[in-house]
């Protein structure tokens, strides 16, 4: 009995022993199986990965080099690829009060010093507003672009609160070189002005932004004429200045300037009237520069046949008003001599001749009825004389044809006379300005408005009054340099003001193949020491002028020679000496 | 049996099968790390590129053109070239060489007056310098030179008057060279000034030569014979002009009729 209880409790205990045995066996085995899953998972997921990662994926936002070298906005250049406006990480101040944390001062020093310490760097800031910004405690950019060497002295201030991002924005690596040409891009990155408005959808178009846009302007001649211009505003004390030099048969602008001019890259300063282009929006009555288109159209028009005939000089009356020169040149003179010397009554006298239609046809033909032909957004409207009949649409009045012969009651922007004179000297061919660069093959048709041998009788003319007339002090050895002087009184309440002039100078070079025609103007010059107490243009333009074509010359691939030169032999003889306007 | 290798083909079967499925994915594992070779480069480059039109644009801001002209008004100074600076041609170039007129003074000349002489002297040395030539050339050369001497004996006596002048100031060079040697610190102008000696003395030797060529000049040839050794002593490293003296005389005492 007692046995087999004990047996039956063993037997017992031993089947309570094989459950527990087996039931850890399969815990086991399912833990086991779990692990086993685990890896198998995790091996797989690794091999998925690795597979996704090496077949599949892709670098994410992967761009093309081409797009990534893409510019904000197209580069433009210079007609030999120099850059004149590209798009440029550039730095710019950032005040970012949380970078000290989201509690207490945002600054290291107080608001006071760190604006006097950015005076100190940049001297054209204004400290209140610096001390006012600072102290909102919102972040805002305190300058738009800053140099490397400015952000540096800015890094040394220790004040992590001011930030450096660099930021694409619009430089300009020559300046305030062009800026009238250029214009200026905005801070919301609209261009304004200039090239930069006229070619905006260009310069934004994907497709065309990756290749620069050149400009048909030579860097080296521009900075050259913006150079003279300057110096002789200086000397002069003029308010401002504006030149042109155009090449003389294709129309393109080789340089324009307007002085005093602004800087494009401080775009935040430019909304000023120093944009106010002089050269193609400004129209003023250039005077005497347009004696030559008066003779040309009456050689033209077979009015002038005989440069020997000579002219009665002295002062005559046309209704209320008298014609008179500037000096006494004696009774009369001949056409060259009334060049030379600058005289309103001959060329009145000429124009008498010639009668209003045909004067008023040629300055038709020359585009002074309208607006400058140039890409610029700003072009100035001629004042055009009104003439009879309805709406001033007829003929001029007798008067008023002669005024205009000598430049006076039209009033135009130099870049029409510097398009007149291309033509003049051209051998007759008058064609729009532009600012792209033109191929030689591909010239704008153009319209003729002078006979070729007109064009070359007006060289000898315009050579003859630079060697012995008002514009000698233009006459740079070599380059045969030919043109005319202008000196327009400006009209003011009352008339015109006699102190008040505006002084130009039209001229071109090579007179034996002009190549090259270079208006020169300067507003309101003043009698000074340096041009010996006159302000007419024959001591104040003209020299500039003198000046300007020996720089400019050799660079755009005019040799001087002095052995060469216009033939003006047969025109010698009919001159004396004398001085005029 | 026929199972088993059934079972055997589909098994190689798959280890193909497996063993291309590995190359090709160790195929696309390259091509994949090599296209991302190829990004991570292309993004260098973009990034060079960008550094470059940085700093392209930091040497165009620095250098434009009001920054050159601001140089040029308070350092430098330099003005438009004027019209008698440019030469038309080399015809022009070669005009200046010219005398002004027929009776007319010899220009003043800032550097050594001799120049001119010693280069016409040095002229016939284009001809190749070996020494059958010379020999050769000498007869059919002296036929003609034979009529120039007759012409314009002033001519022979002046260039042998600049050639012994010139052995002159070689000996002149000389005791100079010996100086500029004992001082310090002078190795670069010592050097120059061999090389000049060196070249004047060539030069001497040349005129020697060339007097030596030509016939019935037995005076000048002594002349410049007596007056080369000097030079030659003078300057006894400069081999060429040693061997070249020699020859010159040789070959014109065997070129004299």
């Amino acid at each position: 009995m007692n046995s087999l209880t004990a047996s039956a409790a063993i037997a017992t205990g031993r089947v309570q022993l094989a459950t527990v045995r087996q039931s850890a066996l399969v815990t086991a085995r399912l833990r086991a199986l779990w692990v086993m899953l685990l890896f198998v998972f995790l091996t797989l997921t690794a091999c998925v990965r690795i597979a996704q990662l090496g077949l599949f994926e892709q670098t994410p936002e992967r761009t093309s080099l081409a797009e990534a070298l893409l510019p904000s906005r197209g580069e433009i250049t210079d007609r030999n690829g120099i850059a004149l406006a590209r798009a440029f990480a550039s730095y710019s101040l950032w005040f970012n009060p949380k970078a000290l944390g989201e509690r207490g001062a945002p600054l290291v020093k107080t608001p006071e010093e760190v604006a006097r310490a950015l005076v100190g760097i940049f001297p054209d800031a204004d400290y209140a507003d610096l001390v006012a910004r600072l102290k909102a405690g919102k972040p805002c950019y305190l300058r738009r672009r800053v140099l490397p060497e400015d952000a540096n002295k800015i890094f040394a201030l220790g004040e992590p609160a001011l930030e450096f991002p660099r930021e694409e924005q619009r430089f300009y690596p020559q300046g305030s070189l062009a800026a009238h040409v250029l214009g200026y891009v905005d801070e919301a990155g609209k261009g304004h002005v200039g090239m930069e408005q006229v070619l905006e959808p260009r310069l934004l178009d994907p497709a065309y932004r990756g290749t620069p846009t050149a400009l048909s302007i030579d860097a080296r001649a521009q900075g050259a004429l913006e150079d003279e211009l300057g110096r002789g505003m200086l000397e002069t004390s003029a308010k401002g200045a504006a030149g042109v030099i155009l090449d003389a048969d294709s129309g393109e602008v080789i340089a324009l300037a307007s002085l005093p001019s602004f800087n494009p890259n401080r775009s935040d300063l430019a909304y000023n009237d120093l944009v106010f282009n002089r050269v193609s929006n400004q129209v003023y009555e250039l005077g005497s520069t347009f004696k030559p288109i008066t003779v040309a159209s009456a050689i033209d028009a077979g009015v002038i046949t005989d440069l020997a005939v000579r002219y009665p000089s002295v002062p005559f009356q046309v209704g209320k008003f008298t014609i008179h020169d500037s000096h006494n040149f004696g009774a009369s003179l001949n056409v060259p001599e009334a060049l030379i010397h600058s005289s309103n009554t001959v060329t009145a006298h000429v124009a008498d001749l010639l009668g209003p239609v045909a004067l008023k046809r040629t300055m038709e033909q020359l585009g002074m009825n309208e607006r400058p032909t140039i890409e610029l957004p700003a072009r100035g409207f001629p004042l055009w004389p009104h003439g009879g009949g309805e709406g001033g649409k007829g003929d001029w009045a007798r008067l008023t044809t002669m005024t205009v012969s000598y430049g006076h009651g039209i009033a135009v922007t130099p870049l029409h006379l510097a398009s007149a004179y291309a033509a003049l000297v051209n051998g007759g061919i008058w064609r729009p300005a532009t600012l792209y660069k033109v191929d030689p093959a591909h010239l704008a048709q153009g319209r003729r408005v002078f006979q070729a041998s007109t064009s070359a009788r007006i060289r000898q003319l315009l050579r003859m009054i630079v060697v012995d007339g008002t514009g000698r002090k233009a006459d740079a050895a070599g380059f045969r340099v030919g043109g005319k002087t202008g000196s327009a009184e400006k009209p003011g309440s009352g008339g015109y003001r006699k102190t008040s002039l505006i002084a130009t100078f039209a001229a071109a070079f090579p007179m034996d193949k002009p190549r090259y025609v270079v208006i020169v103007m300067l507003d309101e010059p003043q009698a000074t020491a340096s041009t010996s107490g006159q302000r007419t243009a024959a001591w104040n333009a003209a020299p500039i002028v003198g000046r300007l074509v020996p720089r400019i010359g050799p660079m755009l691939g005019v040799v001087p020679d002095a052995h060469h030169d216009v033939d003006i032999s047969d025109l010698s003889p009919l001159v004396g000496s004398g001085e005029g306007e | 049996m026929m199972v088993s290798a059934n079972r055997f083909r589909s098994i190689g079967w798959i280890a193909l099968l497996l063993v291309c499925a590995a190359l090709v994915m160790v195929l696309a594992f390259r091509v994949n790390a090599l296209r991302s070779q190829v990004h991570r480069t292309e993004q260098q480059i973009v990034a060079l590129r960008k550094e470059k039109l940085y700093l392209e644009t930091e040497v165009e801001t620095r250098a434009n053109q009001q920054q050159l002209k601001l140089w040029n008004d308070v350092e430098f100074g330099y003005v438009a070239p004027t019209a008698g600076q440019y030469l038309a041609n080399e015809r022009q170039l070669a005009a200046f060489a010219k005398p002004d007129g027929p009776d007319s003074p010899t220009p003043i000349r800032v550097a050594s007056a001799d120049d001119a002489v010693a280069a016409e002297a040095a002229f016939p040395s284009v001809i190749p310098d070996f020494a059958g030539v010379t020999d050769m050339a000498a007869p059919a050369a002296a036929a003609e030179d034979e009529d120039k001497a007759v012409a314009k004996p002033a001519d022979a006596a002046d260039h042998a008057k600049a050639t012994a002048n010139l052995g002159a100031r070689l000996a002149m060079v000389a005791p100079l060279k010996k100086d500029s040697k004992d001082k310090p610190g002078k190795g670069k102008a010592d050097k120059e000034g061999k090389t000049k000696d060196g070249e004047k003395k060539a030069g001497l030797a040349k005129s020697a030569k060339d007097d030596a060529a030509r016939p019935g000049k037995g005076a000048n040839l002594t002349a410049a014979k007596a007056e080369a050794k000097p030079g030659k002593g003078a300057a006894a490293k400069s081999e060429k002009s040693a061997k070249s003296a020699p020859k010159a005389a040789h070959s014109g005492s065997k070129s004299a009729p």
